[in-house]
């Protein structure tokens, strides 16, 4: 499923992903779109508490294609969002 | 053919790379030129509008955002902003001593340090924080929130900035109602006047480390939480000088700021400028707006303001004169261009459209509940709780808690209308 939250106000570009995960069915995967860099700190944890990892990667100017896909470590929130870090040193934004 | 295509993208590209790199140098020339001529002016202004950029440029690049702060705490069970927040008081409690030592040596006296926000304590504190608890949620951002995402060109702040207008005239409509019935009979408590600095100075401390240990309780009472600080990279060491000032301007306008160094920072900020004139605060001048649109535009205006002026604080101001007179446009001012400014050299200003068209209503009307908490608390999270506290005035922490059931509520309210 994908779906687009650029324009976004607070905090809704993470309350419509938690929405849109209860709907995935079995291994699909959720692609974000959004503009509102700090969703970028919390989808990556909401999803985290959900079982589900998180890419992250630009798409334009201030725009971020998030990708979360279901993980075998579901166990370990922690696990999930290790290398978050990295991912936002990586493309220069931080939460 | 291909080939021809990729170079003029290559050309299309790198002409708007230095149409970006144009902007921001006339962004910081404007800004620059603007300092020159206030300098010229009057030293007061060119230090008014410094003081408003860098709170600009801190809350953006720290994206320090109160309604996030008490919000979360009910939407995410997340308390890490509350935190850094308490950290920033606890700093600005520190530095705001200092500076009220100086001017009143025997607190006990009863005499209150110039400026300091200490304002009668009582239920307008109590409604006034419940309503822009509840409206700061519902706007997406508190009133300085509001303000540096309208620098950032998100276009619902905008809408939210004027409910904030409208709410604060609505407020200086039902002041006097206020002020007679309630307002005028409650007394102001500065704590030091019954605990001397030291005593009060530490009471606000603890309670601000109380703050800080309740919050991590509250994270982890559901299970253990994510951590965000695992993994962190260090950059490899710069070998010229040239690579080292990249590193550097990356440092402030590359990767956004930890939240706790913005609060920091703003505390530090917030020291420097009661040193300067008094404590931070936006919605004093915010009012002033208000009135003149009201008054000057609409001929809609509001009767003269018992006992508003007596109070130190954000105070709902009317019939001032022109807009050029008041310092507080520059700060003001300063803030919304100091965060566009710092959003363009960071690369993360866009003009932000909301996809739906009852966000516009849904910041509307937060801004009209927290112009009119604002108003009637005589500050908003700024000059009523972020500069209060500091102040060792009761009324902070009052306001403080009432903004919790108001968020609460409008946590409740916007997990209903997606």
């Amino acid at each position: 499923m994908k779906i687009d939250v650029r324009g976004e106000i607070c905090p809704y570009p993470m309350m419509k992903t938690a929405e849109a995960l209860k709907k995935l069915e079995g291994d699909e995967a959720l692609e974000v779109l959004t503009d509102h860099a700090p969703a970028l700190g919390t989808i990556p944890w909401e999803a985290a508490k959900n079982g589900y990892e998180t890419s992250i990667e630009g798409a334009a100017d201030s725009e971020w294609r998030l990708t979360l896909r279901k993980s075998e470590k579901a166990a370990k929130p922690q696990e999930l969002i290790a290398n978050l870090q990295e991912q936002l040193a990586a493309l220069n934004v931080s939460e | 053919m291909g080939t021809n295509v990729e170079a003029q993208k290559a050309a299309g590209q790198s002409q708007l790379v230095s149409g970006r790199s144009a902007l921001r140098i006339v962004a910081v020339g404007a800004v620059l030129a603007m300092l020159a001529i206030l300098a010229a002016v009057d030293s007061r202004l060119a230090i008014m509008w410094l003081f408003g950029l860098a709170f600009g440029v801190i809350l953006q690049r720290s994206r320090l955002c109160f309604a996030s702060g008490f919000r979360d705490i009910f939407l995410m069970n997340d308390a890490g902003t509350m935190r850094a927040i308490a950290i920033g008081i606890g700093i600005a409690t520190l530095g705001f001593w200092l500076v009220m030592q100086t001017m009143v040596a025997d607190p006990g006296s009863g005499a209150l340090p110039a400026a300091v926000h200490v304002i009668p304590i009582g239920l307008h504190l109590v409604v006034g924080g419940v309503a822009f608890g509840f409206g700061m949620v519902i706007a997406g951002g508190c009133v300085s929130g509001t303000m540096y995402r309208i620098g950032e060109g998100y276009v619902a702040s905008w809408v939210a900035m004027g409910g904030i207008l409208v709410g604060l005239y609505l407020a200086a409509r039902t002041w006097n109602w206020w002020w007679t019935n309630h307002i005028s009979n409650m007394p102001s408590v500065f704590l030091p006047k019954w605990l001397g600095y030291g005593g009060a100075v530490g009471l606000t401390l603890l309670a601000l480390a109380g703050i800080v240990l309740l919050s991590y309780w509250w994270e982890y009472r559901t299970g253990p939480m994510p951590s965000f600080a695992l993994g962190k990279q260090a950059e490899p060491p710069a070998m010229e000088l040239g690579a080292k000032l990249r590193q550097v301007y990356g440092l402030v306008f590359g990767k956004g700021w930890p939240i706790a160094v913005g609060a920091i920072a703003l505390a530090v900020l917030n020291v420097f400028f009661y040193i300067f004139d008094r404590p931070l605060g936006v919605t004093g001048e915010l009012s002033i707006w208000s009135d003149r649109i009201a008054s000057g535009l609409l001929r809609l205006q509001a009767p003269a303001l018992l006992g508003a002026e007596g109070l130190s604080g954000c105070n709902l101001t009317v019939g001032m004169g022109s807009w050029w007179t008041s310092e507080g446009l520059f700060l003001d001012g300063g803030l919304i261009i100091g965060a566009m400014v710092a959003a363009l050299l960071a690369n993360e200003f866009k003009v932000r459209v909301p996809p739906v068209k009852r966000r516009y209503v849904q910041s509307a009307i937060g801004g009209v509940f927290m112009g009119y908490g604002a108003g009637i608390a005589v500050g908003c999270t700024i000059g009523a709780f972020f500069s209060a506290i500091p102040s060792l005035g009761l009324n902070g922490w009052i306001f403080a808690l009432s903004l919790l059931p108001g968020a609460y509520l409008g946590v409740r309210v916007i997990k209903r209308i997606q």
